[in-house]
């Protein structure tokens, strides 16, 4: 009994404490609370929230918090109710965790801007929307913070306004997450008609679910979480600042289509087809993305396109049917991938706005902490032994490997393993390694505390985290215990494999060999040709489908045409011929039928 | 004959003949035009009065319908040649003939 009380009031207070610097502005005389105020608010939830996680390791309860029944119709129920079990609280401490980090780098980033608060409030509020979606019992819920993250995210990314790539990059985001949105509220349509319900402990029944609302489900996923499909607009989200990229785009809000996927999973678990297309289009995009990593050189792309592939391997576990697991990689890949993308700023802000890796180089003498951060970022997205990545993403190689399962896909996960080491091997060359190819004078200063400290913070989670969390989380599904040892070291090998080949790629970059221009390398630096072909030609056949038929087949075919106006142009062509025959002596013509007229009726008297 | 019966041959007959013998305007021949139509419309209405069958009562309605129309048309031509010629005048009609 206490136990529920302590977790259901210390995790109330953790959502009051966050909202409170917004709710001292809706005060009478509003008190404007500074950056250092909002970083210091979200420490304290952080530490806060660690009391429900530290309950639940030890005792393993949960709860859900029913608050207030929105009576809209009499009889479908749309309660808010929080559900406090093993996904919302592990996510708290680590979002908390970094958004906490974010924060105080943001307040070294972006010092030199002018709306700083205003800033510091956008990330808050798009928080706030990110924990009300993680930790909604019911789909309506879920969808107030879904649509809320959609909307937060377009702010972000469009910060700098002036820039005409950054509202394109908005837009562009806002337009595929729509899609996506079609998705769900197709899936939350079939819910409340078919079962009377938006919550998914209710409409979890052992029959068969038809798989058209389990594809909208899937389709939402596809949308936020940057699947094979709609994903350009990850990429594109660079355009923010890199604070919004490590918070929104690498931890948080592109898991959400993810998390939707495995709070929904009572549903998708008896969908054997549903489970196969998460699967494929999960392999489809982690090849993908990692293939277009290969050849970016902009070092906020690569990540970009890094955490896409992750995604894609989170997709891969779903498809598995193993939630917990894709759950394990979001927490321990939130960690390093806002690690990567903070290191990142550092670096751009250190060489004065230089984001190309082709003119970076020898950074780590001068850089020394931030590199070390980079490397070991990037050693635990490879899935090094020990690290946090590898905690989440061998054992989902190793349950590739050993279910019965489409082999193209587990094909292409392998490959993208190996591609992943590639092209973080090829960053961290690029950036640390090597004589020096960035411009002469650059302000480079890693001296800051509200540098150093988040960023080094993030590292120890990245070493930690995995093992921490898998110590204290008992799994729901029991891994696979035995395998032959070419399975077990499977990734291990692939990623070995993927370090050797672009070790041997990059001594040819200092021979001098003549690059050459091949049908790959434009398939990989062009994305794979997928944005020119998407956006002009889907725009183009819609508009010109629709001039044709509302335009030209309804207003110009049947209303003029085939109707008055092309009946009065056939008159006027027999008219035209017959013109020349007339006289117009009307009045003779009258007189002559009326004078006939009368002779007739007077001869037949 | 009857009463009846005379006044409607004689007003259909004068307008028949004031439609032949219209002098300048042409709009006095459609208003002729019109008056035949209101005697037919007459006549077709006592047909049914006189052999006392209900059903062709709809006769001088559709009638009437028709004639509206073609009264339309023929103030249609008479704006046009208005338009064209300046005046309704009939002996402007055959002025450009070659």
């Amino acid at each position: 009994m206490e136990t529920t009380l302590l977790l259901n009031t210390s995790m109330l207070l953790t959502l009051f404490i966050i909202l409170t610097p917004i709710l001292l502005l809706l005060l009478p005389t509003p008190l404007l609370p500074s950056p250092t105020t909002i970083t210091h608010t979200i420490k304290t939830a952080f530490l806060i929230s660690l009391i429900p996680t530290s309950l639940f390791m030890y005792s393993g309860s949960e709860s859900i918090i029913s608050h207030w029944e929105w009576k809209f119709i009499t009889n479908f129920k749309i309660p808010l109710s929080f559900k406090i079990d093993q996904y919302s609280m592990m996510f708290f401490p680590i979002a908390l965790f970094v958004t906490w980090s974010t924060l105080q780098f943001t307040s070294w980033y972006m010092a030199s801007e002018p709306y700083t608060t205003k800033f510091f409030f956008f990330l808050l509020m798009f928080l706030i929307a990110m924990l009300t979606l993680t930790i909604a019992n019911n789909l309506f819920l879920l969808f107030i913070g879904w649509e809320g993250v959609g909307i937060m995210s377009f702010l972000l990314i469009g910060w700098w306004q002036g820039r005409a790539e950054a509202n394109t990059a908005a837009l562009q985001a806002i337009l595929y997450n729509r899609i996506g949105d079609i998705g769900l509220i197709l899936s939350m349509a079939y819910l409340a008609s078919a079962m009377n319900t938006w919550e998914i402990q209710q409409a979890a029944t052992p029959s068969q679910i038809p798989t058209l609302p389990l594809l909208g489900l899937i389709l939402a996923a596809t949308g936020k979480s940057a699947q094979f499909g709609l994903h350009p607009w990850l990429p594109a989200a660079m355009e923010g600042p890199t604070p919004v990229s490590a918070l929104l785009h690498s931890s948080t809000m592109v898991v959400a289509g993810i998390f939707l996927l495995i709070r929904t999973h009572p549903l998708l678990s008896t969908n054997q087809t549903a489970l196969t297309l998460c699967l494929c289009l999960g392999a489809l995009s982690t090849l993908f993305a990692a293939t277009c990593a290969l050849t970016q050189n902009d070092i906020k792309k690569i990540i970009a396109f890094s955490t896409s592939s992750q995604l894609g391997l989170m997709m891969v576990t779903i498809g598995l049917n193993l939630p917990q697991l894709a759950f394990l990689h979001i927490s321990t890949h939130a960690f390093f991938k806002a690690m990567l993308f903070l290191c990142s700023g550092s670096i751009i802000h250190a060489l004065n706005g230089e984001q190309d890796i082709r003119k970076m180089g020898g950074l780590q003498k001068m850089l020394p902490t931030t590199t070390t951060c980079l490397t070991i970022g990037n050693l635990a997205l490879m899935g090094t032994p020990f690290l946090a990545g590898f905690y989440s993403k061998d054992p989902i190689i190793e349950n590739l490997n050993t279910s019965y399962l489409n082999a193209w896909a587990l094909l292409l996960t392998l490959l993208a393993t190996s591609f992943t080491a590639a092209y973080s091997l090829r960053m961290t060359l690029l950036v640390q390694t090597g004589s020096p190819r960035t411009s002469t004078i650059t302000p480079m200063n890693e001296n800051t505390p509200t540098l150093i400290n988040p960023i080094t913070r993030l590292a120890l989670g990245s070493i930690t985290a995995g093992l921490l969390i898998t110590s204290y989380i008992t799994p729901t599904k029991t891994p696979p215990l035995t395998m032959p040892t070419l399975t077990k070291t499977a990734a291990i090998i692939v990623t070995i494999l993927g370090i050797i080949l672009a070790l041997e790629l990059s001594t040819i970059t200092h021979t001098l060999t003549k690059p050459k221009q091949t049908p790959y390398l434009n398939f990989s630096s062009m994305l794979g040709y997928f944005n020119p072909l998407t956006h002009r030609l889907s725009s183009l056949t819609l508009l010109n489908s629709g001039q044709k038929i509302a335009s030209h087949l309804i207003d110009l075919s049947w209303y003029k045409k085939m109707g008055p106006e092309g009946l009065a142009s056939l008159q006027l062509a027999a008219v035209k011929t017959s013109t020349p025959l007339h006289t117009g002596l009307l009045k003779t013509y009258l007189g002559t039928f009326a004078l006939s007229t009368l002779i007739i009726l007077l001869s037949t008297h | 004959m009857s009463l009846l019966h005379l006044s409607f041959y004689s007003a259909f007959t004068l307008s028949c003949l004031g439609l032949a013998f219209h002098r300048t305007h042409l709009v006095s021949a459609l208003l002729c035009l019109e008056s035949m139509m209101l005697s037919m419309y007459i006549a077709l209405s006592t047909w049914p009065i006189e052999t006392q069958t209900p059903s062709t009562t709809l006769a001088p309605v559709f009638m009437l319908a028709f004639s509206a129309c073609e009264a339309g048309t023929g103030l249609a031509m008479l704006v046009a040649s208005t338009r064209t010629h300046g005046s309704d005048h009939l002996h402007n009609l055959n002025l450009l003939q070659c």
